[in-house]
């Protein structure tokens, strides 16, 4: 796989969100707003690259059967330094987010990633693989976010869609909206997953008999 | 027991690895850690300025200390006017049955021991339930002008004067609970309050006169 397979490998075909379903409990903790979503993936996407990096650096030097306690010493130290960060420069999203900025620690994906990927590549894929992984996992959110918040408050981002007058509905406000809204989003990227399936054997059949077309006419 | 030189191996790589995050968090503790003093100050200031009475002092830097029933040492911020009267006093109080651990507020009073208003400074409350205590507006503005005599301290549910939140009764009956010990608080140790407001002026008057 090149550099931008791994990305779209990472951002689509394995999105941890839609096709994995991996780290359902910041997505649906957090996902009340599409703000939330972008920071919450934000944060995750600084873990994840910190430490793809430096598990893909030290590949080959951690003996096998330690690799996993070393792994999550890796991606603790970087979520505690995202924790703290987080706390200096960006104190308001800090107190929104929480608890579910410390529970990066324990998102499997991320561990995934590093035992799954960054441990058998180089560095630059697997910095590749982080930013492929993270974008899609913050895309996920963020669209899960402003869905939740377009339903339940009738705003994106904080501003108003429909008005004034919109009344808050709970549903979408609580986790069993999540889960519904999140639903509705597998379908629809399962839905145009299947149409691009369908266009590319189209497309080769297409191929196909083009070539037999002109396997013929040289046979002639 | 013979020490193989792969077991040496693992404990090596896992003490270095730990000793390498160690120092990562180390040097980042060095740099965050005056922007967070930083942050949690102007935190304060703008929780102060939404819950005290009109003030032209920094409240912060007139913080008196005053201990409390446990023993604890409550931090009182005092605003006051051009002319250094008090206007009012602030403090946090701590609800230690939150859905999800403590919750910090900032309680705001006039001199008389009537509520101008509460913030909540610090929670772990569930996002989009819980959190109401931070966003709802109407909700925190129906704790202004209470005092502990004449009004219910519970909520609804419980046969109180405040709102519960759909899907969540815990959080701000924790809140209202800590508002009311807040309340008590000040009621039990007042005078101890204004005795140690004024003696820091006093303090403050004497350095002034000492420098003339």
């Amino acid at each position: 796989m090149n550099r931008s397979e791994v990305f779209m490998d990472g951002f689509w075909h394995n999105n941890t969100i839609f096709v994995q379903l991996l780290g359902m409990c910041p997505l649906l903790g957090v996902t009340t707003s599409a703000e939330n979503g972008f920071w919450m993936g934000a944060a995750t996407v600084l873990v994840l690259l910190g430490s793809n990096l430096v598990v893909s650096m030290v590949r080959g030097v951690i003996p096998k059967n330690v690799r996993i306690p070393a792994y999550i010493t890796i991606i603790a130290a970087f979520v505690t330094v995202v924790d703290m960060g987080m706390n200096a420069w960006m104190h308001d999203m800090y107190l929104v987010l929480g608890l579910f900025i410390p529970l990066i620690v324990v998102n499997c994906a991320i561990l995934g990633r590093a035992e799954a990927f960054a441990s058998k590549n180089s560095v630059i894929d697997s910095a590749a693989d982080a930013i492929g992984v993270g974008a899609g996992f913050t895309f996920a959110l963020m669209l899960l976010g402003g869905v939740r918040e377009i339903l339940g408050q009738g705003e994106l981002f904080g501003f108003p869609v429909f008005g004034d007058s919109y009344p808050d509905v709970l549903m979408f406000i609580l986790p069993p909206g999540a889960f519904i809204a999140l639903g509705f989003i597998l379908a629809g990227v399962n839905m145009i997953n299947r149409s691009l399936e369908r266009r590319k054997t189209l497309y080769a059949k297409q191929q196909a008999e083009q070539a037999a077309v002109a396997a013929a006419v040289e046979a002639n | 027991m013979k020490f193989e030189k792969d077991q040496l191996q693992m404990v090596l790589a896992l003490f270095l690895v730990a000793v390498i995050a160690a120092a990562l968090l180390g040097v980042t503790d060095m740099f965050t850690r005056e922007p967070i003093a930083m942050a949690q100050k102007a935190a304060l200031h703008r929780a102060l300025e939404q819950v005290l009475p009109a003030y032209a002092n920094d409240p912060q830097n007139d913080e008196v200390e005053v201990g409390s029933d446990n023993e604890e040492v409550v931090h009182i911020y005092p605003g006051k006017d051009e002319k250094g009267k008090l206007t009012g006093i602030a403090w946090e109080v701590v609800a230690p049955d939150g859905y999800s651990g403590s919750i910090r507020i900032l309680l705001g009073l006039h001199p008389d021991g009537s509520i101008e208003a509460i913030r909540v400074t610090d929670h772990r409350e569930t996002p989009g339930l819980g959190d109401g205590i931070v966003k709802n507006v109407a909700w925190l503005a129906s704790f202004a002008g209470k005092s502990l005599l004449g009004t219910a301290w519970a909520v609804k549910k419980d046969g109180g004067d405040f709102d519960q939140f759909t899907g969540a009764t815990i959080t701000p009956r924790a809140v209202v609970k800590a508002v009311r010990r807040g309340l008590e608080f000040y009621q039990a140790r007042h005078q101890a309050i204004l005795d140690a407001i004024g003696k820091a002026d006093g303090r403050k008057l004497g350095m002034q006169g000492g420098k003339q």
